[in-house]
Formats: structure tokens, sequence, C-alpha cells
């Protein structure tokens, strides 16, 4: 398995209602010019055991079942960027390493002795453009599974809100430019949600009813 | 409207030549810049960014209009119809931006010159325009009519009084008006609130929810499954039915797996050699408790195991040296320094564990073995390699013999194994104190040569080849009736058929008198030699 190693990534979450979810498309897709993508991914998330170390680690393992032949990727996030300037970011900056893998990866990652802690899926859609730098916006509902890898039966965990994730890749050389690119693109969202670090959480817009609204009566027609 | 723009022109003109006529006189002056605490509460910046960004956006629908006039396409109104309602947002958001700080600020430019008398707007030019001037002067003229000739804090009160008047005679029409609203009963006139306020109800609501989706998305909580979820759901999904077995993944799930090796650890502890001799002996050639309770047939490829500090760990691969870890070094140094007697004590405390038919008959005998070998190498130990042996599932006949196996062959293996703790008791008694030294120092190094391996469902040990062909055995490897009996035996031992357990226990009552014989032909060795 070729790695592709991202050195670091700039992310940003929010919480949309599931109600505004498509004003938020239609802004997304005049703010971005490209067409959406459907997001469906089963991520995985092993937990290292004793037998590998005294400290853990954990890999993600991610699904995509959009496409007829799922395609596998593995991710491992590490620490994020600390100290007094990091605080002063409005974007969390972190390091990543991620790599496509083949679809026996599962059994290769159980054969090395990790196990199994938890499994998600994520189901919604996304946008990748670029603007500054490459971002990727994803707006998704996370569901849980009642059994073990029944994804055919799983429910969403907040029915009302979905997650809005914003990731850029980025290097120790250029994350400055790249947080700057995601927090100008964020200002864009403002009238409908407030994005903040993956610890910090904003809550809703007050006035995003009222912005869903604008939006949405000025495409009323757009199924022309 | 001609004379107006000739006038206007006329005064940029000549605003021109006197700039021209300073700028011989004088050097070039510095280009001023805004305080920048009025470019913050400005919010310049943002505005300029936000419509560059619509800019952008509206060139990009002109290209795309162009693009479509060209080649004759059908637009995609969806895409179209996005991208306007984009720019009327952000057009609605640079107003707002606009507002907050139009109320504060008057724009007026420093001075117009050639470079930008084409760009700046003819209501920001420096001077106005004739009409406005004199309308400008008749306001002015009206408003301090009768207050020319009175001293400038003098007008200042006045307009301030006037000022109060006006503001009084607004407030009282706005009552009457808000009156007549009542009485005609037409509601509030008030406008209501622009941006609507949360109900705190369900501010907190909307707060759990988004700390709960956070938590599950970022750190997994709450999506841990409890012991009857994790077995997987009966039909496996499409992507998932591949890739895994239908045991796979539901032992590795958590901490806790499915179940766990109960292995004794060895005590690293220098200063307690005795406990670590002891300990040594009870794990060799003992069988470890087969897993009970596992309802699915799993496999021990994931069972967690300790990292293997040292070549020798029993989990060592072919081809590795046999060496001795410190700690155990160290034991064997402090063993050597206790006088022999000791040693033979410490022996016979070590027979006397409680053990199972297994260890006579296989563990002890093929120490035994090489213990001889190490007496007659003086001691040393000899680097061997040890090979991992994995069990083949049997054959279909053999699993029918196995059912079908006649009670005299199991007859024939209990006086076997009597035979061989027969001769077992007079190969120790051979055995001189300097062997039965070597016996326990080997014991701590020598590896545990039995694995585990899984055949027909049942957990059973795999028996090495040197112990299948022994004479002792009274059997050869090939012969696979003989092989299936031991294999029977065996899981008899292990509970793995009932049929079987009844006889392998007949067995068990016999070994003690062979441990005591044992033990007492040694405390007769160890008198002869304490009399000599």
């Amino acid at each position: 398995m070729a790695l592709e190693i991202l050195q670091m990534e700039c992310v940003v979450q929010g919480i949309i209602e599931t109600q505004h979810v498509d004003a938020l498309e239609i802004l997304l897709q005049g703010l971005c010019g490209v067409p959406k993508e459907q997001v469906r991914i089963h991520e995985l998330c092993l937990k290292s055991g004793p037998n590998l170390g005294v400290v853990p680690s954990e890999v993600r393992l991610l699904c995509d079942l959009v496409p007829s032949m799922p395609s596998w990727t593995v991710r491992h996030v590490g620490g994020s960027l600390r100290g007094p300037g990091a605080e002063q970011l409005s974007v969390l900056v972190r390091s990543v390493v991620e790599s496509k893998v083949s679809s026996n990866v599962l059994r290769f990652f159980y054969g090395l002795g990790y196990k199994l802690d938890h499994e998600i899926l994520k189901v919604g859609f996304a946008f990748n453009f670029h603007r500054g730098s490459q971002i990727a916006v994803s707006v998704t509902s996370a569901h849980k599974m009642p059994k073990l890898h029944a994804t055919e039966d799983a429910v969403p965990i907040t029915p009302n809100i979905h997650l809005v994730e914003i990731t850029s890749p980025a290097t120790a050389e250029n994350y400055n430019e790249v947080v700057a690119s995601v927090t100008s693109f964020c200002e864009y969202l403002a009238p409908l949600l407030h994005l903040s670090k993956p610890g910090a959480s904003t809550g809703t817009v007050p006035s995003a009813a009222a912005a869903a609204a604008a939006l949405m009566s000025n495409s009323v027609n757009r199924l022309l | 409207m001609g004379p107006h723009i000739v006038g206007t022109v006329s005064a940029i003109q000549e605003q021109q030549q006197q700039q021209i006529a300073s700028e011989v006189a004088l050097p070039p002056s510095r280009v001023e810049r805004l305080n920048i605490a009025v470019q913050q509460q400005l919010n310049l910046e943002s505005v300029k960014t936000r419509a560059l960004g619509l800019s952008k956006a509206i060139s990009r629908i002109l290209d795309d209009f162009n693009a479509i006039a060209h080649t004759n396409g059908a637009p995609k109104w969806q895409g179209i119809l996005g991208q306007f309602s984009m720019v009327n947002m952000e057009l609605f958001n640079i107003v707002e931006d606009i507002k907050k700080v139009s109320k504060a600020f008057v724009v007026h430019p420093k001075n117009v010159n050639g470079e930008n008398a084409l760009i700046v707007p003819v209501m920001l030019s420096s001077k106005l325009l004739p009409e406005m001037e004199a309308e400008d002067n008749a306001m002015r003229e009206h408003l301090l009519s009768g207050m020319i000739n009175l001293p400038i804090p003098a007008q200042i009160e006045k307009l301030k009084a006037r000022n109060d008047m006006i503001g009084t005679a607004c407030e009282t029409a706005e009552k009457v008006i808000a009156d007549a609203w009542k009485a005609f009963g037409l509601g509030s006139r008030q406008v209501p609130n622009l941006v609507p306020t949360l109900d705190k109800v369900q501010a907190a609501k909307i707060q759990e929810q988004e700390n709960q989706l956070r938590a599950a998305v970022n750190f997994g909580e709450g999506l841990k499954l409890t012991g009857d979820q994790r077995h997987p759901s009966s039909s496996l999904p499409s992507h998932l039915a591949d890739v895994l077995n239908p045991g796979d993944g539901s032992h590795n799930f958590g901490e806790s797996g499915a179940f766990s090796k109960n292995i004794p650890s060895f005590s690293s502890n220098p200063g307690n050699p005795q406990g670590s001799l002891m300990q040594a002996g009870q794990l060799i050639g003992r069988s470890v408790q087969s897993p009970s309770g596992v309802s699915i047939p799993a496999s021990f490829d994931n069972a967690s195991t300790p990292p293997m500090p040292y070549a020798n760990s029993p989990r060592s691969g072919t081809n590795m040296m046999n060496t001795a870890s410190p700690q155990q070094q160290q034991q064997r140094q402090k063993i050597m320094q206790i006088p022999q007697h000791q040693q033979q004590l410490l022996a016979q405390q070590q027979l006397r564990q409680p053990t199972s038919t297994t260890i006579l008959g296989q563990g002890t005998m093929s120490q035994l073995h090489d213990f001889q070998g190490q007496a007659q190498h003086k001691f040393q130990q000899v680097p061997a390699q040890h090979q991992m042996q994995y069990s083949q599932p049997l054959s279909q006949q053999q699993i029918q013999n196995r059912h079908l196996q006649p009670a005299h062959l199991q007859h024939n293996l209990a006086q076997n194994q009597i035979n061989q703790g027969n001769q077992l008791r007079s190969q120790l008694s051979q055995f001189t104190g300097s062997v039965n030294n070597a016996l326990f120092n080997a014991a701590q190094t020598s590896p545990n040569s039995q694995m585990f391996g899984v055949s027909g469902g049942h957990h059973q040990r795999n028996l090495q080849p040197q112990i299948l062909n022994d004479q002792m055995f009274g059997m050869a490897a090939s012969s696979a009736a003989n092989m299936v009996g031991i294999q029977n035996q065996q899981l008899g031992a292990q509970g793995g058929f009932g049929n079987v357990t009844g006889n392998s226990q007949s067995v068990q009552p016999s070994m003690p008198a062979l441990q005591n014989s044992t033990q007492s032909q040694n405390f007769q060795q160890q008198r002869q030699q304490s009399q000599q």
C-alpha cells in the first residue's frame, strides 16, 4: 500500500439543523461551483491491543459505500498544534496520515492485534473544491449501529442535527495560508452556521431560519 | 446637465493645477493611511474580501452564460440559480456590514486628480455642484435667520432648543398614532425583531445534542456496543461479507474479548528463585484450559499475546538460539550456590506438585531425554532449534475412526500409560543429584514445546514427532489408528468426548501411587548419599 502522507490538516466543525440542510446545499453549490458528491462512509475505529506497545494507538478504517465497488482508506490522526499561537487560531491544525488500501485491511489490522473499538456510519453529501487551498466540505448525519456491522439498520445519533466538517490538507510550511483560506470560507457560511475547532461547541445560529428562507425563496424554481 | 459637468471638470482642473504648483514647491508628501483602530472598526478587510468574492462569483456566472451562448447548450438551471442565490445572499451580507459603519462615518475624498477623477463618483467629488451649493446656502440662511447677529454659543443653544422641540413633536405624533392603532384594534405597530432569539430550553437541548454528536464522531462516545451486541448480525453487509468470516471481529471487540489466555506469568524477581522454579515446573507440559462458553468458532490468531522479551520466549520462532534471560541466569547461579541436599529437596518439592497424566506421559519424558544429553555435555546448554507444529485437520476417515474406537484400544492405552509410569520410575532412580540439578536448571530455559491446534472443532495439543516415535509409547507415528487414539485420550482428559472421559479418569487413580513410589526412591537415594 503506497502511503499518501498528508503531514497536516486544518479542520473545523459545526452543526446545522436538518431542516436547513437544503438551504446550506444551495449556498455551498453557489460558493463552490462544483457538483456535490454523495457520502456514505462506514467508519471503523480500531485501537491497539497490549501486545502493540504501552502507548495506545488508534486507526480509522473508512469504507466508501457509494461506488459499486467499495473502496477502503486507512487514516491515523495524530496530535494537534499546541501553544499560544495555536490557541489563537480559529481552526484546528493536526497531523494526519492517510492511505488508500485494499479490502482485506480489516483482517490485516486484526492480525496485527488491533481491536474494534467502535463504528459509525456517515450519510450525506460533500463538496471538494479549490479556493486558496484544496477544501473539502462535508454535511453528514452520523448513524450508530444497533448490532455489530449492521449498517442497514443504522439509526441517526441526532436526527434533528447534521454535522458540517471543513477540512483542508496542509504542511508545516503553508498551514498559515491554509488556515486563512479556511477561515475566509467559513465567513461565507456564517448566516447559516458557526464553525469551530472539533473540541468546542458552537450551537446553532439564531438567524439561520431567516437566511435559509432567503436562500430557498430564491431557488424555488431551481428544478426548471 | 452639461453646465454641471463642465463646472465639475473645471473645478477638478483647478485643483490639479494647484496640486502641481504645490508639488513643485514642496517635496512629495507621504500617503496618509487610515487610523488602524478606525480601519478595524470599519472592518474594511472583510468587506473588501467579500466584495472581491462577490465580483468573482458574478464573473463566473457571466462566463457560464457566455459559454452556454457559444455552445448553444441548455443551461443547468439548478446550478445557475444556486449561484444567483449565493450572490443575493452575499450582497445582502455586504450591505449589512456597511450599514453598521455608515451611520458613524461620512467619506470624502481628500482630493481629486487626473488619475482618480474618472473613478470617483460625482457625489463624492470634493466640490459641490452649483445647484447643490445654492440649495445648501438657502437652507443655512433659513435655519440661522434672526440668529446671525448673535454670538456662536447663543446660536448653538437656539439650535439645540429647536432640535428638542422637533423631537418632542415627533414623540407626540408617535404616541397619537400608537393610540389610534390601539383604538381601532389594528395591533402593535412594532416591527418584529429581525434576529429571532432561540428559546432557552430549545437552545439547551440543541447544545446537548451537539455535544453528543461531536463526542460520538470524534471520540466514539456512546457507540461502544455491549456484550450481546458484539456478535455480528446474521448477515454481514456486502462490503464486509467478502472481507470477514462470520466469527471475525467479535472477539476483537474492546479490551475484554470473548476469551483471554489464562497463562500464569513468570516471576521476574531474582530474589525468589524457588518460586520461579515452581512456576516453571507447573507450566511445563501442562495443558491450558480450553475456552468455554464461546458460541462461535473463534481462532487464536488475534488473542492478545505479550511482547516477546527474549529469544527463548515460548513463542520464539524457528532457528532462534535458546539463550537464557538475565533473570534466569541469575537464578541458575543462585541455585548452584545452594548445597546439594537442598537442591534435591527442591527437586522433590517440584515432583510433589499435583500433575495430570500429560506431565508424566509427555512433558517429563521428553525433557528427561534432553537432560541425559545435557548431562553428557557437562550441563552446558546446547543451542536447540524448536520447530513449531501446526495440526492438520483430520481426514473424514480419521474422524469416523475416532468415534468407532474399540474398547480394547482404550484399555491398551490405559495399560500403556501405567507401563510408562513404571519405566519412568526406573529411569528416575538412575539419576544422580547432579542430574536432578540439571533438570531444574533446564526446566527454566526449555521452551514449552506444545502449541494449540484446532482440529474437528475441538482444541487439542500436538505431540512432537520425538514423542510419537519414542519406543516407550509402544507405537509408531505412522499408525493412524494409534495416533487417533492418543488424540482421543487427550480430548477425553479435557472433556472433549463424554464416553472417553470415563476411561481417562480411570487411569488417574494409579498416578499418585506412581508419584509416591518415585519420590520414595529418591529419598532412599538421598539417604544413601548422605551416609556415604
